[in-house]
């Protein structure tokens, strides 16, 4: 009886087998396209000169992809991710911006100064700006937004940008309610605001460029309550100043911007901004069809769709190095467990890890690590290697003292053999100088799929040269920072990403001592030292003077070692070239998008 | 003479005649061989180390060295396929096992004893029953900081014991009040004697048949949390692993070779399985249509 | 009957609570807060986010959070979003919960539609070339991984022969009503045949062995001597018990079917729950994971309830008391 039903399943096999060598075959002729490109790679970006001499027309709707739904938080005083950025950069604005040498340049701010010894920044702002529903912007909503991020109840509402607040003057007594009178910034007049500081401060622009948002929409609104609130949510009530006005959204799937016709800058070219959100897996093909018009923050394309995807033709990629980076961290101390039991990050109590004490094992280690291989292959060279912990675009960045490791893995064999750490008992791998067992725990978090290929690359690498890596199950990253941050284990290599802002170089946030983040524990004093000279005033009101001492703590820092810095990925911005007048930033691309049109427009 | 004559048609070796007839279970059998065969000798079929990245070969072509080209991290397809199969018939086949040995002694206790002990064992597996498969694994996956095999398996076994807990209590439940038994608890038998000697060889049919095909969904469902990032992680080689990397139009269209053969492994294995557990059941049950 | 309904709603309660008690036990004991996993920003004080620990009770024993979460369930308070700052969870799920909805009851639309008949087809004609054919397309129905089938209907639909979109459920904040509808629909193709597949492998094997016992048994065999037409015999007798486990079967089943939807909606990143499940899990979302895992479960039970009602009416030989 299964006679039959036997011989059609043999078909259907024989069907699928069949499909699996056509597509087998199909491929032969295809795989050459990404490759053909090659020689093209030159000209990047450079491309639109066929459209130069066009005039900017107005009109026409241009659609902005990113991988994953913004949370729904419009607000700037509360948002937290790249998701919402990508809405807020084109509806809200600033009173400074940056220019491409990250200098602060004029924005809703039209001018500034600052007294001696900078603790007092007279901001004196446009004139004639216009929120979106036709109010005018004042040095009032300046005062309130501070005023807000500042408010005691700020943090328990789920707000976490107090940095910019806390070292203005009387921070500490508004946010513990003994006054209802903020002093740290004041409204002179309707056009001037006043930011006063605590004490001299070495960056005062800084501080003073975070997004403004409405007074005269959020004054009624008690600061526990703004998350909810449709104000800061809703199409159509999320107002800002920017050249384009968030009307519509289909939750988790399309925002609208439309342009706002009272730019105080002139009106956008664009009718209209549409915001997709669209998985990563299709990407490439929604550009070749032109359902997506550009991609950029947070992630951009993957380097291995470079070559497809500047193949298509239709599609320029404006490619600039991250101001982030990965590295492979070195833990030099664990805390105690009574310390994870309490909080505290002291380091009087640290315990040394004596697997990794010796600066030299580290920077043999350093050596075996083949950092330009990692971005040849894994990046397809979309990415650089950085000798220090500070990004290349800085001007504090300064590598001709530092000690930089390129491949070597002889190198790093003759370090170790120095030092005693041999194969004593013929198993392939090295033992301590005492002859016992030296096995490194290495872990890394999942999540960022480059990081994650790296790290059986890493340890492969470490092998060759001899040192026993224990290479641990990936974790998931909530799970991860937990043990980062508690520490009192037996980790010894850790991988992590960080994703820097452009503001300023200065590295206390991830390296300083007692910081939070320097989850290598790395106690220097002269590190420390160094970074506390590096902003003191009034010394360090010169920029050069900073740049000398951060030179000296970047030798040191390749010396002592607290991490690998593995590679520095470039970001990969890829947009349609109907889309012109785009002027990237090193830190973003949407960059004056009023000026952005289209060269379909009617 | 008489009982040795009837040992020898028993319902055990009938089943195994009438399956043995049965040319799709026969099929099955043969695939599934030819693939663990594969999955066993893997270290001869390929002298490539599955997870021996290169970083100068990354996602290459076929080529005379790499049969199915490479990966994103430059290690062997065919290697990983190989060395994946082990993944997919270790977890289907431990995780089938474990939910059976769960499944069969809560099964008996429920059914043989009733009672409270059944009550227990019921509510318990409503109460299992009750949350979606997927959502009880995920929660406890994410609970996990990192996902081993053997993890792996206990979460899948813990999660699906009670379907077959059921079958097996029904059956015995309808023993139970059967002549045989009461003549058997009659002359003072043990209970572990009777639920040896009378439950089990008479619930053994459809236990095979279920555990069978469970063994098919649980390699189905490795794949599939593997393939969202829930299962076992990289850079340990599974199916699921590697089709979740062609999750690109870059690899769907030009390197098929790396995610059509692991999608095909996973089918013909549950194929096979699926052969094999119908020819039981039609071997066990044969007034059943079922196919 | 009632008494029966009533019984099995009280038995549940006790189940949901445990159910509930069982996976905040879970979700808490899980490494990693709501925070963790964010606080990676140098410029952000982790002194915030302790803060902000504090103010949601994160640091209070599991025991009280607990109780104070289930004294807010008991009041219908689903809680707030520790992920999404200022929603609700209540409006979280109510805005994915409709398009995991639509999407399966398209799939089960379209495994009836297609399963149902075949089924029938194939036990009126059994070894044919239609049931061998059948048979095979059930086969690997089952065997197909839905994740992987999911992947070569993009490849060849979405994007070789663009005739499906692969993303989302809607093309534009333009179009309205039936347009709407339509477009809908169409979003809805490629990932309803993936999430129904198995489905109606499963379903039209089920109704194929079905039709053909009960056109195998007595009554039938008895109503044909009669010299009842086949086609009324089918129609009269066999259908309406053949559709009795076929709708069981549904009733237990479409738990399932959401829980399959976990899958299938991260293959065609489709806003619904079970993606939103997945980012609650990894982002730690407390509130959200077990107000899903509550939903799930009450809607396993309510399908399993219908399932027994529906079976008690059209079987009137099935008294439940």
């Amino acid at each position: 009886m299964f006679k039959n039903k036997y011989g059609l399943l043999a078909i259907a096999l024989l069907v699928v087998l069949g499909l699996v060598l056509a597509a087998c075959g199909d491929d032969k002729e295809s795989e050459d396209e990404p490759g053909v490109e090659e020689e093209n790679k030159g000209n990047d970006g450079k491309k639109e000169d066929e459209n130069a001499d066009e005039e900017p027309k107005s009109g026409g709707t241009l659609t902005g992809a990113m991988y994953s739904a913004p949370a729904g938080m419009f607000n700037p005083i509360f948002y937290e991710e790249a998701y919402e950025a990508n809405i807020l950069s084109f509806t809200h604005e600033s009173l400074v911006g940056q220019n491409e040498s990250l200098e602060f340049i004029p924005g809703l701010a039209k001018e500034w100064e600052t007294n001696e010894d900078q603790t007092e920044l007279t901001m004196y702002l446009e004139e004639g700006v216009k929120w979106h529903d036709g109010e005018d912007f004042t040095a009032d909503d300046v005062v309130f937004t501070y005023k807000s991020i500042a408010h005691p109840d700020y943090v328990e509402a789920g707000g976490i940008r107090t940095a910019y607040v806390q070292p203005l003057l009387g921070y500490e007594e508004y946010v513990n309610g003994e006054t209802d009178e903020f002093q740290g910034v004041e409204a002179v007049d309707d056009y001037t605001v006043k930011f006063k500081f605590a004490e001299p401060n070495i960056n005062p622009l800084y501080y003073a460029s975070f997004t403004i948002i409405p007074e005269h929409i959020f004054a009624d609104i008690p600061v526990a309550e703004m998350p909810e609130a449709e104000e800061s949510r809703q199409p159509g009530k999320v107002i800002g100043t920017g050249p384009f006005k968030f009307t519509e959204m289909v939750e988790r799937e399309q925002y609208v911007l439309e342009r706002h016709d009272d730019y105080w800058q002139g009106a956008a070219y664009l009718d209209k901004i549409v915001w997709k959100v669209v998985a990563q897996s299709v990407m490439s093909g929604l550009l070749e069809s032109g359902e997506v018009d550009f991609i950029a923050d947070p992630n951009g394309i993957q380097p291995a769709d470079y070559d497809m995807i500047s193949a298509l033709g239709n599609i320029e990629i404006i490619e600039q190095p991250d101001f982030g980076y990965q590295i492979m961290g070195f833990k030099h101390n664990h805390r105690t467990a009574d310390d994870v039991e309490s909080g505290a990050i002291n380091p009087d109590n640290w315990v040394p890890n004596e697997k990794l004490a010796d600066p030299k094992v580290r920077q043999a280690i350093a050596y075996a690590i083949n950092r330009e291989g990692l971005i040849e292959g894994l990046l397809y060279g979309r990415g650089a290697v950085l000798n220090s912990p500070i990004a290349k675009q800085f001007w504090a960045y300064d590598e001709s003292e530092t000690t930089n490791y390129t491949y070597d893995p002889d190198t790093a064999k003759s370090m170790l053999d120095e030092l005693g750490y041999v194969d004593a008992d013929g198993d392939g791998f090295r033992e301590n100088p005492d002859g016992e067992e030296w096995i490194l725990n290495f872990d890394y978090p999942t999540g960022n799929e480059l990081r994650e290929k790296s790290a059986p690359l890493i340890e492969q690498m470490l092998e060759e040269v001899g040192i026993n890596v224990n290479l641990r199950q990936p974790k998931e990253m909530s799970a991860y920072v937990e043990d980062l941050t508690n520490d009192n284990s037996d980790w010894d290599l850790y991988l992590i990403g960080w994703s820097l802002g452009s503001a300023d170089p200065d590295p206390t946030g991830l390296w300083a001592t007692a910081a939070a983040y320097n989850f290598s524990r790395w106690n220097n004093p002269d590190s420390e030292a160094l970074m506390q000279q590096a902003l003191k005033a009034p010394e360090a009101f010169e920029q050069d003077y900073r740049k000398e001492v951060y030179k000296e703590w970047q030798k040191l820092f390749s010396e002592d070692l607290p991490a690998v810095i593995l590679y520095a990925q470039n970001s990969l911005w890829a947009y349609n070239d109907r889309l012109q007048g785009v002027q990237p930033l090193p830190f973003t691309m949407y960059n004056d998008p009023h000026l952005w049109w289209v060269s379909d427009a009617e | 003479m008489s009982k040795k004559r009837k040992r020898a048609q028993s319902p055990f070796q009938l089943a195994f005649r009438r399956f043995l007839k049965n040319k799709l279970a026969i099929l099955g059998i043969i695939v599934l061989v030819i693939i663990t065969l594969g999955a066993i000798f893997a270290p001869l079929l390929t002298n490539h180390d599955p997870t021996y990245g290169d970083l100068l070969k990354i996602e290459k072509a076929p080529s005379e060295e790499h049969i199915l080209g490479t990966d994103g991290s430059g290690r062997d397809n065919f290697a990983r396929l190989l060395y994946g199969a082990r993944i997919s018939l270790v977890v289907g086949f431990s995780a089938m096992l474990f939910t059976l040995l769960i499944g069969v002694v809560l099964g008996a206790l429920a059914g043989y004893y009733g009672g409270h002990i059944d009550n227990l064992i019921m509510r318990l597996a409503d109460l299992i029953l009750a949350i979606p498969f997927l959502v009880l694994a995920l929660t406890i996956i994410a609970l996990l900081e990192s996902v081993t095999v053997t993890l792996f398996v206990t979460i899948i076994a813990l999660t699906t014991w009670p379907s077959l807990t059921r079958i097996v209590r029904g059956t015995f439940l309808s023993l139970r009040e059967q002549e045989f038994v009461l003549g058997a608890r009659a002359i003072g038998a043990s209970d572990f004697r009777i639920i040896f000697k009378h439950f089990i060889p008479n619930a053994i049919g459809p236990i095979i048949v279920n555990a069978t095909l469970m063994m098919a969904s649980m390699i189905i469902i490795e794949s599939g949390l593997s393939f969202i990032g829930m299962g076992i992680p990289q850079p340990t080689p599974t199916w699921g692993n590697m089709i979740s990397e062609a999750q690109n139009i870059r690899i769907l269209q030009y390197h098929p070779e790396a995610w059509i053969p692991p999608g095909l492994g996973i089918l013909l294995t549950v194929l096979a399985i699926n052969f094999i557990g119908d020819g039981l059941r039609d071997a066990f049950d044969p007034k059943s249509n079922r196919r | 009957m009632y008494k029966y309904i009533i019984r099995r709603i009280l038995v549940f309660i006790p189940m949901l609570i445990v159910l509930s008690m069982i996976v905040f036990g879970l979700a808490k004991a899980a490494p990693g807060d709501p925070f963790t996993g964010r606080m990676l920003d140098p410029n952000i004080d982790p002194e915030v986010y302790e803060q902000q620990r504090e103010a949601l009770g994160l640091n209070d024993p599991i025991p009280v959070q607990y109780v104070n979460w289930a004294t807010r369930i008991v009041k219908g308070d689903f809680g707030e979003s520790m992920y999404y700052k200022g929603r609700s969870v209540a409006s979280l799920v109510w805005e994915r919960l409709p398009n995991t909805l639509y999407l399966g009851l398209f799939s089960l639309a379209i495994t009836l539609i297609v399963a149902i008949p075949i089924g029938i087809y194939s036990a009126r004609n059994p070894y044919s070339m239609f049931d061998y054919g059948a048979t095979t397309f059930g086969f690997f129905g089952l065997a197909v991984p839905n994740f992987f089938f999911g992947l070569v209907a993009i490849y060849f639909f979405a994007i070789k022969l663009g005739w499906f979109p692969s993303q989302g459920t809607i093309t534009g904040t333009d179009i309205t009503g039936f347009q709407e509808f339509l477009d809908r629909i169409h979003h809805m193709v490629l990932p309803g045949i993936t999430l129904g597949l198995a489905g109606t492998a499963s379903y039209m094997r089920y109704m194929r062995s079905e039709v053909l016992d009960v056109l195998g048994s007595d009554y039938i065999r008895t109503a044909k001597a009669k010299g009842m037409s086949e086609r009324n015999v089918l129609y009269k007798h066999t259908l309406r018990n053949a559709i009795i486990p076929i709708i069981t079967l549904m009733g237990f089943e479409f738990g399932a079917l959401l829980s399959g939807a976990i899958i299938t909606e991260q293959v065609f990143s489709y806003p619904g729950l079970g993606t939103l499940f997945i980012n609650s899990i990894t982002n730690r979302d407390y509130p959200v994971i077990m107000a899903i895992t509550l939903l799930l479960g009450v809607t396993i039970l309510i399908g399993n309830l219908l399932a027994d009602i529906f079976y008690s009416i059209v079987d009137p030989r099935i008294r439940y008391d």
